[in-house]
């Protein structure tokens, strides 16, 4: 069945049912990929799939129910269970089913434009042979993909709104694993596919040296050191914090940022915007999980923060107007709350002005484990690490085996200068996150 | 479930149409729970219904994948048929006879979650959420959430095979927030079984919220954990976790059979403490990680993966067999449809060992006591390895004294499993969710109190 058949088919049944409030939320994805191992193609994956959620506001409390299944029966279904599920919930729901915005902003990416299996493989085996000709200690194990995927969103509902949103992504990744006299070690890294041709080489190089360079790094002494986080992995901390911004977890009394609203939470230096049309990213959308305009805010300026972010329930609570942040995990999730391009802005130093203002400490390249040892609550984190020695001023011998600790809410606050240029990419989902290099002082390593 | 026995093996044989030696067709029907309590209130109730087809073709070693959700039969016909292009362009024909059999269940649920009456379940939450505030003024939010899973698969291959299983599993996570009004801390418990609510007999959920609020309680109470290295005693239960990070992936053939493993070519040599016996076993009847079958259609087995610290065993899917030439372990799982299978753990734990609890806290004279874990992550080529600790306590003079928070555990496998060198007597499991390429699969890790002689303990 198609959409318009599917979405027919729960009209009718809600119409049946007395229902007068509800919305229709429709996901459909498509993916491709091929992988490369040790030099020839390994495997193929295709997947077309997708779901359908009805949300319905029944008794005053909203329900939810949804699937993947698409026949007529189960659309009959999915309306009966979300009004029993409403039922069964106790909040009462203080928004309803949201009418529509005065207007949608007309997108800035180039739509959805997926490469073909063909494409994705001569890419994949292009990489491939690059790696194993950057370096003669690349060894077997090493693997390529190219990978495309696409999204169609539909949102409809009782009040006459219906929107629709496209887009899509393609990747090349790749990850090396290189045998140098004995020792073992892989690195990784992920480009995304636009108009302009990626250096095969140039990447494959960056690969296969810092693969070298972390099969013979040592470790640090322990102590409190001046410290840059690359801006790939200030990129990743940012992405497990960004959770502390929305206005449900602070209204849940689960984030230490509730109330401080207009308060200075952050180094002057620091400036956090999101938008769901920053140029040069490609997931983009003009409209929220609810159906509420998108569109560019500052998050925090000059260290103090402006807003949370907010769906209409939270935003209803605190007394303002929703910033088009409503999300859905999946398109079976309830409304929560995520940002699109939640960035931090740049700084102007290069990032070997960075290095000369530490003289002596440590630069970040690697980050694990944030999802286990990194604490979006209490914003404590305690994580392995891997980098360099930054010594005189200058970028040094490679370092692993150890661990960085502190706190977010600290590190915001102590952030010294900003490297100028921001680093975006996506990071699962739909968000985007990007931020430039930092320099913090004092932050507590351990290592031998 | 695709009841027409003939298109499957119309299917079967579009997919192997272009030369490939074996065709698989996995058909997933899921119906997925999910009911939320925040601030004393039923919040959201969820539910979802995934149901699609995943086909599979080998040629030798080299793999096709296609999934769809459409299942109508032109729909799987389609995906076939693009399996079969990606594969090749010759011609080729494969007798397929499917022998449908019987899975034999040894994970009888009593009560279904998923078609259990909702104030039932919203009920049992509640009795935990109001524990959990109850256990202290200090608790400033608790949330529930009851998570029911009833999953049906249906496997059919090319050599015959064609078998239906059914997998319940039901879990309740809380999580408590405490606050000392500029601080915030918080604790969790999350128990899970391959059973109906009948569970919550094993794990009353006030329990569950005592337990999620004391250890907020305890860490909004505690000093950051010190830095450096230092002997670490490792509770039982979910500190299972540092065999699971530190060794568990690096024995799966999806990292053994091409190269990227520490544990390449170590079969048979020694390479933990003797003290040490580490198994995989997805027949333990309801436990969390374990399935009759696995996604292969292979029954699960006990495997002796570490004995007396001689590695014994891998864990082995049909491609790593194909890679490595050994027989299948009955450890291939996916998360769904949409996911190509690939070698994963079950029920993994270090067995008991010869040492008396007691004397393994009183043999520390100066390290830390994890009494709780977070999760982890690993390099299976490297071994290196991370786990964050959600409870910790100083140990001082052989005595458990005052609570650390904010520290995490970091080392490589091949250390860490010489450096366990008492392993005690109290062997418990506990429920994870483990992400890896073929997706987020319920597993079990576990063991009993062990001491690490030294570790890198990551903390302030």
């Amino acid at each position: 069945m198609n959409y318009e058949l599917l979405k027919s088919a729960i009209e009718n049944e809600a119409k049946l049912q007395g229902l007068t409030e509800y919305e229709i939320y429709y996901m459909a994805d498509e993916e491709l990929s091929v992988d490369t191992l040790n030099n020839a193609q390994n495997s193929f994956s295709s997947g077309n799939g997708g779901g359908i959620c009805f949300r319905v506001l029944y008794e005053g409390k909203m329900g939810y129910a949804a699937s993947e299944l698409m026949d007529e029966e189960e659309m009959k279904s999915l309306v009966s269970r979300a009004k029993a599920n409403a039922l069964a919930t106790e909040k009462p729901d203080t928004v309803g089913i949201f009418a529509g915005s005065e207007s949608y902003a007309e997108l800035k990416n180039n739509g959805y434009s997926l490469k073909s299996a063909a494409e994705l493989k001569k890419l994949a085996i292009d990489m491939a042979n690059t790696l194993h000709q950057a370096s003669d200690k690349v060894t077997g194990g090493t693997v390529t993909a190219g990978v495309t995927a696409g999204f169609t969103i539909r949102l409809s509902n009782s009040h006459g709104l219906d929107l629709e949103t496209k887009c899509g992504i393609n990747l090349l990744q790749a990850m090396a694993v290189i045998n140098d006299n004995g020792k073992f070690e892989n690195a990784y890294d992920m480009k995304e596919l636009k108009d302009e041709e990626i250096d095969l080489a140039e990447m494959a190089k960056g690969i296969v040296d810092e693969a070298v360079l972390k099969a013979n790094a040592v470790t640090v002494e322990s102590g409190k050191y001046s410290v840059v986080l690359s801006a790939k992995q200030m990129r990743t901390i940012l992405s497990v914090y960004s959770s502390a911004f929305s206005g449900k977890m602070a209204q849940m009394g689960m984030s230490l940022l509730a109330g401080k609203e207009g308060e200075q939470i952050a180094a002057d230096i620091v400036n956090i915007t999101d938008d769901p049309m920053r140029e040069g990213v490609s997931i983009q959308t003009n409209f929220d999980a609810e159906g509420v305009a998108a569109f560019r805010k500052s998050i925090v300026e000059a260290g103090v923060l402006k807003t949370l972010l907010h769906n209409r329930e939270t935003a209803a609570a605190a007394g303002v107007d929703s910033t088009g942040n409503g999300s859905k995990g999946s398109y079976a999730s309830p409304v929560g709350i995520s940002p699109y391009a939640f960035c931090l802005e740049a700084g102007e130093h290069t990032e070997d002005e960075l290095f000369a203002m530490v003289g002596n400490g440590i630069y970040i390249t690697e980050l694990k484990g944030l999802h286990a040892g990194a604490n979006a609550v209490t914003g404590d984190f305690s994580l392995e690490s891997a980098g360099f020695k930054i010594v005189d001023g200058k970028k040094g011998e490679a370092i692993k085996s150890f661990t960085i600790a502190g706190n977010f809410f600290e590190l915001i606050k102590s952030i010294a200068a900003l490297s100028n240029k921001v680093e975006v990419a996506v990071t699962g989902g739909f968000t985007t996150f990007g931020a430039p290099a930092v320099l913090i002082h004092n932050v507590s390593v351990a290592g031998q | 479930m695709i009841n027409n026995q003939s298109i499957i093996e119309e299917i079967l044989g579009i997919a192997v149409s272009t030369g490939a030696d074996f065709a698989e067709v996995y058909w997933e029907l899921t119906r997925n729970g999910n009911i939320t309590l925040l601030s004393g209130k039923i919040d959201a109730i969820a539910d979802n219904t995934i149901s699609g087809v995943g086909i599979r073709a080998f040629l030798g070693t080299r793999t096709v994948y296609g999934s769809t959700s459409d299942i109508s039969r032109e729909g799987l016909i389609k995906c076939a048929r693009s399996v079969a292009e990606a594969m090749g362009e010759g011609r080729a024909e494969m007798n397929i006879v499917l022998k449908p059999t019987a899975v034999n269940d040894i994970h009888p649920v009593k009560i279904n979650p998923i078609s259990a009456d909702n104030k039932i379940k919203c009920d049992l939450l509640r009795l935990a959420t109001d524990a959990a505030r109850a256990y202290d003024n200090r608790i400033v939010q608790s949330v529930g959430n009851l998570i029911t899973v009833d999953h049906t698969i249906q496997i059919a291959n090319t050599e015959g095979l064609f078998k239906t299983d059914r997998h319940v599993r039901t879990r309740m996570a809380v999580s408590a927030v405490a606050s000392s009004g500029n601080e915030n801390q918080n604790g969790s418990c999350s128990p899970g079984r391959g059973m109906g609510l009948e569970v919550f007999d094993l794990f009353p959920p006030e329990e569950i919220g005592r337990t999620a609020a004391a250890q907020a309680i305890t860490n909004l109470e505690a000093d950051y954990c010190p830095a450096g290295q230092m002997p670490v005693a490792i509770e039982n239960g979910f500190g299972g976790v540092i065999f699971h990070e530190a060794c568990g992936h690096s024995l799966e053939a999806t990292s053994v059979a091409v190269g990227r493993s520490q544990m390449c070519g170590k079969l048979g040599q020694k390479i933990a403490n003797e003290k040490v016996t580490a198994i995989d076993d997805g027949t333990i009847p309801n436990a969390w990680g374990s399935v009759n079958i696995d996604d292969e259609g292979n029954p699960t087995q006990r495997n002796v993966l570490i004995e007396n610290g001689v590695l014994k065993s891998y864990m082995v899917d049909r491609l790593g067999s194909r890679r490595m030439g050994m027989p299948m372990t009955g450890n291939s799982r996916r998360q769904g449809y949409t996911y190509e299978p690939t070698s994963r753990m079950t029920n993994t734990f270090i067995d008991n060992g010869p040492d008396k609890n007691e004397d393994i806290i009183a043999s520390i004279e100066y390290g830390l006591y994890a009494k709780s874990m977070g999760g982890g992550s690993v390099n299976p080529l490297t071994g290196a390895f991370n786990f964050a600790v959600n409870e910790g306590y100083i140990v001082r003079n052989g005595k458990i004294c005052e609570a650390v928070r904010g520290a995490s555990l970091i080392g490589t496998g091949s250390d860490i499993l010489q450096d366990i060198d008492m392993v005690g007597q109290n062997l418990a499991t506990g429920q994870g969710m483990c992400g890896s390429s073929s997706g987020s699969v319920p597993t079990d890790v576990g063991q009993p109190l062990i001491r690490v002689s030294k570790i890198t303990v990551g903390g302030r």
